[in-house]
Parts: C-alpha cells; structure tokens; sequence
C-alpha cells in the first residue's frame, strides 16, 4: 500500500509541476521518475493535503473508501500503458489499486477506456464495456452494480453522452421507450366535426326559425287553398297532401267558374304558399318540396288552365267577371293571396300556359319575398286588382322584382324559371318577354347565390354573418343537386300537357332564350382537374361549381365599383388589371403580362399584350378596337 | 392543358346576368378569363394542400369546402 501510496504521489508531483515545487521535491521533467522514487516516503506525509484539493483527490477518495469492485482497473492498466507518463500514473492508480483490491476479478479486454481518469477522449465503446460488464453480472452481483454506479459518475466526469443511456438501459429502466405521437388525422377529424357541429346548429336554428314562420303562414294558405283537390292529381307532396285537404271542405259551395278561377287562383296560391313555406324553411327541404311542388304545380296548372281556358279563352268580359269575383276574394286574402290574384289577372287575360306558369313562378319568388315586404304587397294587390292593361301589371311585377333586389331567393327563381323557361319556348307574346325580361331582371338583381340569401335571410334572424360561410358550404350540396333533378322532371310534365293542348299557343317564335348563362360545369371541372393533379371527388365538383357561381358575383360587384369609382359605365382593362392587385395576383414584382403570357393561350396573349413591330406599328392596333365598336 | 378557348359569350352573358348596366371592354373579358383561371388555380391548390394533409388520394368534397373558406378572395 506503501508503494502504491508512493507511486501515486510520484505521478501526481509529476502530473503538477506547482505542486511539486510547493512540495519542494524534484522539478518537472525527467527527473520525476528518479524523483519520484526518492521521496516517496516523504510525500507521504502532505499527501492528504494535496489529496483533497483536486477532484481527482476526491475520486480517489470515493474509490477508495468504496468496497473495492473494479473489474476494470487490470485492463486499465493495460490500456494506459500506451498512454503518455501524464495519463499513465492515474490509470496505474487505479488499476493497482483494482488489482490490489480484487485480486479475484478476471481482467476484462473491452472497452477499458471509460475509466480512463483523462479528460482527453477517445472512442469510448461502451456496448462492449457493457457486454463484458454484464457477463460479470453473474459472478459479481454487488461489483457489477458498485461498477454500475462507478462508471456513472465517471462517465459523468468524463463528459461522455451516450454511457449513461447504455448503463441505465441494462440495469433501470427508468425512461418510457415510446412517447405517444399526437394523431394528427384523428385531431383534424375532430376539429372538421366540431365545425360541421356548429354548422349544423346554425342549420338547426335556421330550420327553426323558419319553421315558426312557416307555421304561422300556413293557417292563411290553407284558407286559401281550396278546390284544388276537385281538379288536383294525386299528390305526393306532403305538404300539398296537407294544404289540399283544407281547401277542399271550403269552396264547396263556389260556382263553377268562380270555383275554377279561384281553383287556378287556389293552384297558384299553393304553389306560392309552398313556394313560401319551402323558402322559408330549410334549404334542401326546400329544394325538395319546391321540386315537389313545382311538378305538382305544374300539373295542376295544366289541368286548371285547360278548365280556365276554356272557360275564358276569348271572352274578355269573362275574364272580368273572373277578375271580379276573384278580386273579392282575393281582397280578403293575405298579401300571398293577392299576388295570386295578380297571376291570375295575367292567366285570365287569356294568356297562354306558359305565361301563367311563369307569372306563377314569378309569384312565387315574389311571395319568396312577401314575407319580407309585406307592407308593399298589399300596395301592389291593390294595383292588380283593378283591371289593368298587363304592361301595367308588368311593370308593377317590375317594380317588385327590383325592389326584391336583396331578398329573392335566386335559388328558387332559378330552379322555378329553368323549367319555366323551358316550358315558354314557344311564347311569343310581348307581354311574355315583358314578364321575362322582368324574371331576368330579377334574377338579376336577386342575389344568384343561395348563401348570400340564406346569408341575409340568418341576418334578418339575428345571426351571424360568418356563418353563412359555413352554411352556404353545407347548403350547396343540396341546392345545386337537387335542381337539376327537379329541371328535367318539371319540364317533362309541362311539355307534356302543353302537346296535348292546341297549338296555336305554343306555335310562333320558338325562342330559346337561355335564363341563366352559367359557366359550362364540364368546363369548370376540366380546369379544376387540370389545376388540381390530383384526382378530384364527383361531389367535390359541385362545391366547385358553387364557388364559381360566388365568385362570379363577387366579381361583377368589384368590377361594378371600380368602374363606378373612375366615373365609367364600362369596364375596362385597367379596372380588371386593379382587381387582380387587390387580390395579390398582380404585384410590383409580378406584372399582368406575365400572368397572362402564363395562363392564357397565344391567340388571347395577342390580343392583350400590345406588341411593337417594324413600321410604326402596335398589334394590336388601337384603332382596331375602337372600330370594333361602330 | 385546356383545349377549349375562354368561353367569351358565356363570361359576357354571366356578367350581364349579374349586371345589366354594366359594359364590358373588347378585351376585357379575356382578362376575366384570366381572373377565374387564377381563382381556380388558387383554389385546386389549396384542395390539393388539404388533400395532402388528410393523407387522401383523392380530393373530397370537404377539401374543397375548407379551401374555399380559406381562399375568400384574399
């Protein structure tokens, strides 16, 4: 132990040149090894001192007073052999001090070099200093832990990483292996049902809101409502079920014509009234009930009308007893019921089917609407109800219509006038295109977009305007399936019954006037398809379609405003090219020829790009457009 | 690519649809054309974008929606 003592002391007067000379024994260098064996004895006694100063005293120390397990230190030893005189004393040390110590440890050939007292580092290949150390697990049960803990804190002081992890994996396992990941689909899917919750909550109360109404309306429907069921086909419209069972007890006593004028009166009634009540209450019930209704209607209509015609086909003095005792009543119906009268001024008139329908259809947007303006409906009945030319009565429809500018259902007018124009084809009369122009003029103004209405219709309910973000997400489904489905239904049934009626009323001009220029959806979707790479949903599509719908008339509402802000009626180039920079698709560093040299074929680049060539020329030339105008 | 030219009647007869009054330059509606086409573009890629994020192959309907709230003309 002496010699060990004295060894170690050696080396660490060796290793601290200060110290040495403090201790005043033997100078750095070579003569430490010769010095170190001389004073060995010496050392001895300031050994505690110098001993306790360093951590490395303190290692000793904790070695030392450890029971003595380090199954490593011979192969230290080994190790540091190598090393230079510096390195080589504490190793020594340490691996004298293990072989003194436990002279029963097997010396082990891994990875030695974690007990290294060095700070330099070499590789430290610890999963073999593990390997080796477990084998001794089983013979040294208490030494493998003492080594456990021994090569911590040594690897700590030695600052090496990765040993811990490796001495902790064999021995504790403290840390848990695998940390849950947040599931992003699942919190995705969360968050969309949360979103569509709440859609349908605003649905919800929507529905709500709008059934009230509808509720309230339906006691004045249905006293109106009577007689259709003498001349009424089976139905299969709930609503219509209902509505016809209370006309029917009413009017019983009515004569004939009173009783068919008021039926068509009635039919139209109904129909506006369900028009009502399905505007008013949920967007695809409404759809659907207005499909419902609309062939309902239309075949009721066609029934109705041959009565009425007949009745009142050439006689005008019929007509006016018809506008009479229609007006009596119709002076005791609601605002709903006058319009009625209204479209029935038209159909008594003797105008054709067609222009009933449309008028019926008219009507009920406009009842669409009355529920809203109720006040200027009974103004306007009380025009129709005396016998007025129908240009008059076009233009107070007129009128109506461009009032209704904000309110009317776009929806309904469009899957109403679809089969109705259809069914107009061969309308030829002025007052058909008056009518017509006034629809248009009212689709026009009315906001095309059903979300938009819906917006205002949950406005008028004390809702949120962002919502109709949201509803007019989940209505469009609905909406823009279901009128297709209802269009071809509902031209089907009028175009029957109008072969079957005489011809004269459908010969003549047979325009196809288009109502609605919509953008071709075939259209839409190859663009999307080709924008998109990917391949895209059949449903998707349609939202699709919605949205270019939305931006079409957010499009001609911005370029309204621009146009109008620079005193212009027409739009021009420039107010499209500020357009495109408010919506950061032209910017300093993006100009519009680049967009359109991108997006658009060479043909159209032509034709907007202005080009210099030779000659004093510019193609294209300006001089061009305007000539284009005259 | 599209093989179709710009529908330019259908775009005149839309905005007319919308607003009577209103007139439309010669080459104006070329630009529109231009606008839309950028405004689908925008729109696909965000569909596409979500899509992505559902770890679709497809896109779906309720892509589509999300991207359209999000695309609001900005």
């Amino acid at each position: 132990m002496d010699g060990v003592r004295a060894r170690r002391e050696a080396r660490r007067s060796g290793r601290r040149s200060l110290g040495d000379r403090l201790r005043g024994g033997p100078g750095p260098g070579k003569d430490n090894a010769a010095a170190r064996r001389a004073p060995p004895r010496q050392r001895l006694a300031a050994f505690p001192d110098l001993d306790s100063d360093t951590p490395r005293a303190l290692l000793r120390r904790v070695i030392r007073n450890q029971p003595q397990v380090s199954p490593l230190a011979p192969q230290i030893a080994e190790h540091k052999e190598t090393e230079d005189a510096q390195s080589q004393p504490p190793s020594r040390r340490t691996s004298s001090m293990g072989e003194l110590q436990l002279p029963d440890l097997v010396p082990e050939g891994t990875s030695i070099a974690t007990f290294r007292m060095t700070r330099s580092r070499k590789k430290l290949s610890i999963s073999e200093f593990e390997r080796a150390a477990d084998k001794r697990l089983p013979q040294n049960q208490a030494h493998s832990t003492l080594d456990s803990t021994l090569a911590r804190s040594l690897h700590m002081s030695l600052g090496s990483v990765l040993a811990p992890d490796t001495v902790e994996k064999r021995g504790l396992f403290r840390r848990p292996k695998n940390r849950k990941a947040i599931d992003i689909a699942a919190f995705e899917g969360g968050v969309e049902q949360n979103m569509q919750r709440k859609a349908q909550n605003y649905l919800v109360d929507l529905q709500t809101a709008s059934m009230i109404e509808a509720a309230t309306l339906t006691s004045d429907a249905e006293i109106m409502l009577n007689n259709t069921e003498l001349f009424a086909q089976p139905q299969s419209g709930e609503q219509n079920q209902k509505e016809l069972p209370a006309l029917e007890p009413q009017l019983s006593e009515s004569e004939t014509p009173v009783q068919r004028s008021k039926i068509s009166n009635a039919m139209q009634e109904e129909g506006k009234l369900v028009g009502r009540v399905s505007s008013v209450g949920t967007e695809e019930g409404r759809t659907r009930r207005y499909s419902e209704e609309e062939l309902i209607n239309d075949r009721e209509h066609v029934d109705s009308m041959t009565h009425v015609s007949q009745k009142t086909s050439a006689n005008q003095g019929e007509d006016e007893q018809g506008h009479s005792q229609q007006s009596e009543p119709m002076e005791q119906l609601s605002d709903s019921e006058e319009v009625a009268g209204t479209m029935e001024h038209h159909t008594n008139a003797g105008y054709s089917e067609h222009l009933e329908k449309k008028l019926t259809k008219k009507a009920e947007s406009q009842i669409i609407v009355t529920p809203e303006e109720g006040g200027v409906a009974e103004g306007r009945v009380k025009h129709q109800d005396s016998p007025k030319a129908e240009p008059e009565m076009a233009t107070s429809v007129r009128a109506r219509s461009l009032s209704r500018h904000s309110h009317a259902f776009s929806s309904f007018e469009k899957s109403g006038t679809k089969p109705l124009k259809e069914a107009v084809e061969q309308a030829d009369e002025l007052e058909d295109r008056a009518a017509m122009g006034e629809l248009d003029g009212s689709e026009e103004e009315s906001t095309e977009d059903e979300a938009e209405t819906e917006g205002q219709e949950s406005k008028e309910g004390s809702m949120k305007t962002p919502m109709f973000v949201r509803a007019a997400a989940y209505s469009p489904l609905p909406l823009l399936s279901t009128p297709r489905p209802a269009k071809p239904a509902a031209q089907e049934s009028p175009l029957q019954p109008r072969r079957a009626k005489p011809v004269p009323k459908s010969s003549g001009t047979s325009r196809k006037k288009k109502r609605e220029p919509a953008l071709a959806s075939s259209y839409i979707k190859q663009i999307f398809r080709h924008y998109a790479k990917m391949p895209v949903a059949r449903d998707a599509y349609k939202i699709v379609e919605k949205c270019c719908e939305k931006y079409f008339k957010q499009l001609s509402d911005d370029l309204e405003a621009y146009a109008h802000h620079a005193g212009r009626k027409t739009v021009e180039i420039a107010d499209l090219e500020l357009l495109m920079r408010r919506q950061g698709l032209v910017t300093d560093k993006m100009p519009l020829h680049v967009l359109i040299e991108r997006y658009l074929p060479l043909e159209y680049r032509k034709l907007l790009i202005p080009v210099a060539v030779s000659g004093n020329k510019v193609i294209p030339s300006k001089s061009a457009c305007l000539s284009g105008r005259w | 690519g599209m093989r179709r030219g710009a529908p330019r009647g259908t775009l005149r007869g839309v905005l007319r649809r919308h607003k009577p009054q209103l007139r439309l330059a010669a080459s104006g509606d070329l630009l529109i054309h231009l606008n839309f086409l950028m405004f689908l573009h925008r729109l696909a890629e965000e569909a596409r974008t979500n899509a992505f994020e559902n770890k679709s192959k497809t896109i779906k309907p309720e892509h589509t929606v999300a991207a359209a709230k999000v695309i609001k003309h900005f």
